[in-house]
């Protein structure tokens, strides 16, 4: 106790620090010192860095010469961002690899959700080893299906009586084959987050009001009706929250390709990240990709959007008390 | 009771059962599907290396060993016999351990200090506007390949030429811990804030309002009243944001070579050498990486499902 009147005296003895003290504890100020300290961190890691790559991106210059030598060229990345076709063949590629992934996760995460919505027993030990895949490192993912992939692995030992039927030599490369690559990286990416909408299912089901079904059934609806007619409508947020976030989630797809096939073969398995990641970490064009990441941001920024507008209209349509 | 109301019932019995049975198998079956994989490192990380590729391949290890693990752990990366191919480099963890953990414990902290500081205010004093809860997902959403290119010109290149010109010596924050940690916190805060912002809002404002009144000074009322009422939704909060730290791999990747290095990075460096591939570490490194973050996702995986429900949850 005395220690501490001590303490006090001696701030109050020294002016500046209990006058700057004093004005820290106003309630305007204090109640700006965490978003002051948040909004620096964001100005000093992401902000700073973006307006550099602005003005990089009209620079002409590689990595392999010193920064002092580069100069200014306009609009040449731009344009040559715009005319390179692999730029604009691995966006699509990604666009498919999200889509093809993200509506298998719907509807397998969607019905997994349902059968433990409608079970009694087990429920628990269901919910815990259908969330594992999620906690998984995606490397570790990536690693575990290179080996299930590979030309003497259990996948082809399980198909292999099957194969020798056909007098097919059941030690298949899966990813040295491009439409074989492709989709081993999609059924990747299904094992690991069709947890992430099961999980978003599962909630959405354990909220829905039990008061509404049961005044449906006694009303005469029928179990398909019930479903169709009252529980697929109140699940709707939960529907659209799961596709805006997988499909932010798959557009970022890059830890399976590099650790499954490493955009090969050829290009056929290279996503955006990965074609970005490779002309400015293996080739050394800076510039280009300084230029190809602002077009890039710019697009998906599109998509974010668009995506924050779904999610918030979800919202407020709950706030009125609507589904 | 008619025999034929009996027999509805008994037919309709009968349904019911088969319906559980199917639901059962059917989640049996995916729980298979997804135990596999895991399975199969598992058991690969017990194999020598004569077993690691085989044709057929071997289910179980038939001789088991623990060579794998002893070969990670190994303090002595000079003690002949570590290396068993000719192709290998001798090598363990135990640098990309400490990595790993230094960075994402450090980060994760600081990013929950910082993140649970701004979401009371939000929640108490709507700081930086209705919109701001909202909008600092966008950062989250944003592809960590446009993230990584900006920063590695601005860690290798841009901060090492102002701190020469400003400073007088080269600070580089490429390829360092305190780097990687200032990034890692900065990526996070967003998931930080907005996770405790629904912890935060859950605590009843009149109480702190009474603490105020009684005569409890601001930070008194924060320790004393505010933090021991969202202790577990932090502590859920900082095992979240560690394992995304633990599992980030495109921006370490990216930023880390080759003086630090976080385990995804280590597991990957053994991937690409094509005939050299080490697939008995790989796999005991991959069991590494893997059971801690997996027990601890357990351990919040109530709240998980708390926190993925996006708000679609009626109070």
């Amino acid at each position: 106790m005395t220690e501490s009147t001590t303490l006090a005296a001696s701030v109050h003895r020294n002016g500046l620090l209990s006058r700057l003290s004093a004005w820290f504890s106003q309630e305007r100020v204090f109640r700006w010192i965490p978003f002051v300290m948040v909004e620096g961190m964001f100005i000093l890691i992401l902000i700073i860095p973006f307006a550099l790559t602005i003005y990089i991106s009209f620079l002409r210059w590689r990595a392999n010469r010193p920064f002092e030598q580069a100069y200014l060229s306009g609009l040449r990345n731009y344009e040559s961002v715009i005319a390179d076709s692999g730029f604009w063949d691995s966006l699509g590629r990604t666009f498919y690899f999200a889509g093809a992934a993200v509506v298998f996760e719907l509807i397998i995460g969607f019905f997994l959700a349902l059968m433990v919505h409608q079970i009694t027993r087990g429920r628990r030990f269901y919910i815990t080893i259908l969330l594992i895949p999620m906690m998984v490192v995606p490397v570790v993912a990536g690693y575990n299906f290179s080996m299930i992939y590979l030309d003497s692995g259990p996948l082809n030992q399980i198909l292999a009586p099957g194969l020798n039927l056909f007098d097919i030599n059941p030690r298949i490369r899966w990813l040295s084959n491009p439409i074989a690559a492709q989709w081993a990286i999609i059924l990747a990416d299904i094992w690991q987050w069709t947890s992430l909408t099961f999980l978003i299912f599962l909630s959405g089901f354990s909220a829905l009001p039990p008061q509404l079904i049961n005044a449906a059934r006694v009303m005469g609806a029928s179990r398909r009706q019930t479903f169709f007619w009252v529980e697929l409508p109140l699940l709707k947020p939960a529907i659209v929250i799961a596709v805006v976030i997988r499909s932010m989630e798959a557009l970022k797809m890059f830890d399976p390709v590099v650790l499954l096939t490493f955009g090969g073969p050829g290009t056929s398995t290279q996503t955006v990240a990965y074609y970005l990641w490779e002309q400015v970490w293996q080739f050394n064009k800076y510039s280009f990709g300084a230029a190809a990441s602002i077009m890039l941001l710019i697009i998906f920024s599109v998509l974010i959007f668009f995506g924050i507008y779904l999610i918030g209209r979800q919202g407020k349509a709950i706030e009125r008390g609507e589904a | 009771m008619s025999t034929d109301a009996k027999q509805a019932l008994q037919i309709a019995n009968r349904r019911r059962w088969r319906r559980t049975v199917v639901r059962h198998s059917i989640l049996i079956g995916w729980g298979l599907i997804i135990m596999f994989p895991i399975f199969w490192m598992i058991q690969t990380s017990f194999k020598d290396a004569h077993e690691w590729v085989t044709w057929p391949p071997h289910w179980v290890p038939q001789d088991p060993t623990l060579k794998n693990y002893e070969q990670i752990f190994t303090f002595d990366v000079q003690q002949s016999g570590v290396a068993r191919e000719a192709t290998e480099q001798p090598f363990n963890i135990w640098g990309a351990v400490a990595d790993s953990l230094i960075i994402c414990t450090t980060s994760a902290l600081i990013a929950l200090f910082m993140g649970a500081f701004l979401a009371y205010g939000i929640s108490r004093f709507n700081v930086g506007g209705g919109k701001f809860r909202h909008s600092v997902l966008i950062i989250r959403m944003i592809p960590p390949i446009v993230i990584a290119i900006p920063l590695l010109m601005y860690y290798a290149i841009m901060v090492p030429l102002a701190s020469e010109t400003v400073l007088g010596f080269r600070l580089s924050l490429f390829d360092t811990q305190f780097g990687m940690s200032l990034l890692y916190i900065t990526i996070t805060l967003p998931f930080v804030i907005w996770m405790m912002l629904s912890f935060i809002d859950e605590v009843p404002y009149t109480l702190e309002h009474a603490a105020r009144i009684m005569g409890a000074g601001r930070l008194y009322t924060l320790r004393r009243v505010v933090l021991p009422l969202v202790a577990s939704g932090m502590v859920v909060t900082f095992l979240f944001v560690f394992i995304l730290n633990w599992a980030e791999f495109l921006l370490s990747l990216t930023l880390t070579h080759p003086d630090v290095s976080t385990l995804p990075v280590l597991l990957n460096k053994f991937q690409s050498a094509s005939e050299g591939r080490l697939y008995g570490p790989q796999a005991a490194i991959g069991t590494v990486i893997t059971i801690p973050v997996v027990v601890l996702g357990v351990l919040i995986q109530k709240h998980l499902i708390k926190g993925f429900s996006f708000g679609t949850i009626r109070k």
